[in-house]
């Protein structure tokens, strides 16, 4: 990649006009609900950005988060805004390899600290002190000890950075813990999903980039802009649920009709993602629209939520002892009310005509 | 004399029905019911809260209808009503609480406290913790026929005077008449205008009516005191009169509880419909009013308000019948803030006028009328409930205030436009 000159004349070289730079940067402040006028500032800022040093450290991953970031979208313009950034350590696209790429990371943090962006995907094994997942001899939790203090922001891409993802699933053989379970002296920016939609992590840079700060988070650390709604809640198969149809199996006519997956197990009411309306591979479409029911992959322990294919709603044995004890508690109810019948027609037997006399004692 | 707490109970476990069983269930313990109530707010005092008063009907549909209740009775962890309890309850039950249904009316889960008060009210009597003055108004109604021991001669005695008066015959016992004209003995005895007037209205209307020899006292003792057995035996009497007679329809006259014995309780006592139409003297007038079949002239000028009797008003419906007659007569008509069917108690009425000990607190409940009265400064009151006029009387008299009050049926009947043979002049 040219990484000389600025932006612009990157893009420009790349084919890419001014113009569609700032419908760029307007489409993201939109999507950030940030004000119109940040769509400009934002586009200023790239424009003349300080390229500030970025370190990418994989952990126990599978580089899916990478092949989504850097690969599905390219050559998009998610892919360039990597050129307003230095991305000094990045295994899988370094060129750089053993001695030679630990010495430029060692010296990449010594000369930035305190400045540089650390983004990690994959989990942290904590088990055997680290040693299920080692870089050049170092276990990766010694590593984020040592390097995220260092760091001015740390963002964890994926689910597995985020929340432990499929490495934390039950058993957890490693001992895999969120990147937030080990820092916790400064905001962790997570961007979950398996694997996260690239616009996101653009989005949260760009933000950094502009404003010099992280974007408001949610409790899950979480960028609003892009969790704040459930995949069910901007679902165009939405209106199906409301009315009631739902497809019962995946070649059905409800399924032909595209009717509600909820049914088939449909995780969507319960995961907060921006799928639905920021949509995958270069918007084309996102899981729901290709006939398969959310997975909730970006919600934590989304692999521990009891099968992709069992509907929110309907566990059945709960369901079978709150029936007991509705039936329990009506025989309760009609035991109580004969016994009451019984008691209150005692008394009216046992009435005795008042007269003035009873009046007085 | 045979009263008994054991009675009591039973009789409290006889009157729990399903209307009670839901209102203790639902109630959610607000509070609202307090502000309604005039002898807690000119009083201060938290007894008054009118949930508070049913505390020992609560206890027994607790311990006896409640599942829990009645697990926690059988373990002997539950506290037994006592006779020193409902003995404290006395003054809660009956000195201070009129039946005005004003707390019914603001409960926001539509609990209708005051017919429980009513109910409780049976418990209490026939346990021996009745007060005595209401226990004396019920024996000479039940005895002599009237709580203020009024007899039939009085009533001819009466009828001699009036028709001496107006120069119309007072109908009695005339059968197939259309109305049956009823009395309260507050009528009889202070308020002889209320039967002059009504004479003078039937003759301008050219109804047919009627007072009836077995059954001319229109009030009811036994619904003050609670006693349905004999509040059953005293509307008989109306019952049949009225039967006997075969009129179309009976008139409840100016009293407010007689309105609710007759028309609300009456048929659930003896069991069955009415063969006839009860209606309150107001609807009467409105009815003739509306009709075109009385007319009258002139107006009052001076500045009048209307006192709404609860018992007529709030509890019995009749909201704008009496705001009709009174455009007819007053040209300066002045409503009180809260007139209509939130209209404030007199804080005589259930039976508390009867009731000697209630006197003091009754007068210092009647703060709240006084406040409502100063606030529009009427030079005259109107009413339409003999107890109401006295027990107005009485509290205007004892705060200093000089204030006139009168019957809106004997103020109709001032301004009727009378043909020449009477030898009454017009007002």
């Amino acid at each position: 990649m040219n990484k000389h000159g600025n932006l612009l004349e990157n893009l420009a070289w790349q084919g890419i006009s001014r113009r569609s730079f700032l419908k760029y940067c307007a489409t993201l402040a939109s999507l950030m609900a940030l004000p119109p006028t940040a769509g400009r500032a934002m586009a200023e800022a790239l424009a003349r950005a300080p390229r500030p040093s970025v370190i990418w450290l994989p952990f126990q991953e599978c580089t899916g988060c990478t092949e989504s970031i850097t690969r599905s979208h390219s050559p998009s313009i998610e892919g360039l805004i990597f050129d307003s950034i230095s991305l000094d350590y990045q295994e899988t696209l370094m060129a750089a390899a053993g001695h030679q790429a630990e010495e430029v990371l060692h010296k990449v943090v010594a000369e930035n600290e305190g400045k540089f962006v650390l983004i990690i995907d994959g989990s942290v094994a904590t088990g055997l002190d680290g040693a299920y997942s080692c870089i050049a001899g170092r276990s990766n939790l010694d590593l984020l000890r040592e390097v995220g203090p260092k760091a001015a922001a740390i963002v964890a891409v994926g689910s597995c950075a985020a929340f432990g993802g499929i490495p934390k699933a039950k058993p957890n053989p490693t001992g895999a813990v969120a990147v937030s379970d080990i820092i916790r002296d400064k905001p962790v920016v997570n961007i979950p999903g398996c694997p996260p939609i690239p616009v996101v992590m653009t989005g949260v840079l760009a933000h950094f980039i502009t404003f010099g700060s992280l974007p408001e988070l949610d409790r899950l650390g979480r960028p609003r802009a892009f969790f704040g709604e459930t995949i069910h809640d901007r679902c165009y198969r939405r209106p199906f649920y409301d009315q009631g149809k739902f497809a019962k199996t995946f070649d059905d006519d409800g399924a032909r009709k595209g009717w509600c997956l909820f049914e088939l197990g449909c995780k969507g009411p319960v995961t907060y993602n921006a799928c639905a309306h920021v949509k995958w591979n270069d918007g084309t479409s996102f899981p729901i629209e290709s006939g398969h029911g959310c997975i909730g992959c970006s919600e934590p322990d989304f692999w521990d939520a009891g099968g992709f294919y069992k509907a929110l709603s309907m566990p059945a044995d709960p369901l079978k002892f709150v029936a007991g004890a509705a039936v329990a508690g009506a025989a309760v109810g009609v035991a109580v009310s004969i016994a009451n019948r019984a008691r209150k027609g005692a008394a009216k037997a046992a009435h005795e005509t008042a007269t003035l006399a009873d009046l007085e004692k | 004399m045979s009263a008994s707490l054991e009675k009591g109970v039973r009789v409290l476990k006889e009157v729990i029905d399903a209307p009670i069983a839901s209102y203790f269930s639902s109630c959610v313990h607000c509070g609202l019911c307090a502000e309604a109530c005039l002898f807690y707010t000119e009083t201060g005092d938290p007894k008054y809260t009118p949930i508070h008063k049913l505390e020992p009907l609560r206890r027994v549909y607790e311990q006896e209808y409640t599942l829990l209740g009645r697990v926690a009775k059988w373990l002997h962890l539950s506290k037994p009503i006592t006779d020193a309890e409902l003995a404290e309850w006395q003054e809660l039950v009956y000195n201070s609480c009129t039946l005005c249904g004003r707390c019914s009316l603001v409960c926001p889960v539509g609990n209708d406290i005051v017919y429980m008060v009513r109910k409780l009210r049976e418990g209490m009597a026939i346990s021996g913790h009745a007060p005595n003055g209401v226990i004396e108004a019920t024996r000479r109604t039940v005895e002599l026929g009237s709580p203020m021991g009024v007899k039939l001669h009085a009533v001819k005695a009466q009828m001699k005077h009036v028709e001496a008066e107006t120069g119309i015959p007072i109908p009695l016992d005339v059968e197939g008449a259309e109305y049956m004209v009823q009395l309260s003995s507050m009528e009889i005895i202070n308020f002889p205008e209320y039967l002059s007037a009504v004479a003078r209205i039937m003759k301008q209307a050219g109804k047919t009516w009627t007072l009836c020899s077995t059954g001319f006292e229109a009030t009811n003792a036994g619904i003050q005191i609670g006693v349905s057995d004999l509040a059953r035996v005293i509307v008989s009497r109306i019952v049949e009169g009225a039967e006997r007679l075969k009129v179309k329809c009976v008139i409840s006259p100016e009293c407010g509880h007689a309105y609710t014995a007759i028309r609300w309780e009456g048929p659930n006592l003896i069991g069955r419909p009415f063969t006839f139409q009860v209606k309150h003297i107001l609807e009467v007038l409105d009815e003739f009013r509306a009709q075109g079949l009385i007319k009258t002239e002139g107006m009052e000028t001076d500045r009048l308000s209307f006192h709404d009797p609860c018992q007529i008003t709030r509890r019995g419906g009749v909201i704008q019948q009496q705001r009709n007659l009174m455009q007819m007569v007053a040209a300066n008509f002045v409503e009180m803030p809260d007139a209509g069917k939130y209209n404030w108690c007199c804080g005589g009425g259930g039976g508390v006028s009867a009731n000697e000990e209630a006197d003091e607190l009754r007068l210092s409940a009647f703060k709240r009328k006084k406040a409502q009265l100063e606030a529009v400064k009427p030079d005259r009151l109107v009413t339409a409930c003999a107890v109401c006029r006295t027990t107005l009387e009485e509290g205007l008299e004892h705060y200093q205030m000089d204030l006139p009050v009168l019957g809106l049926t004997e103020l109709i009947a001032e301004h009727l436009v009378e043909s020449g043979d009477g030898d009454r002049k017009g007002a």
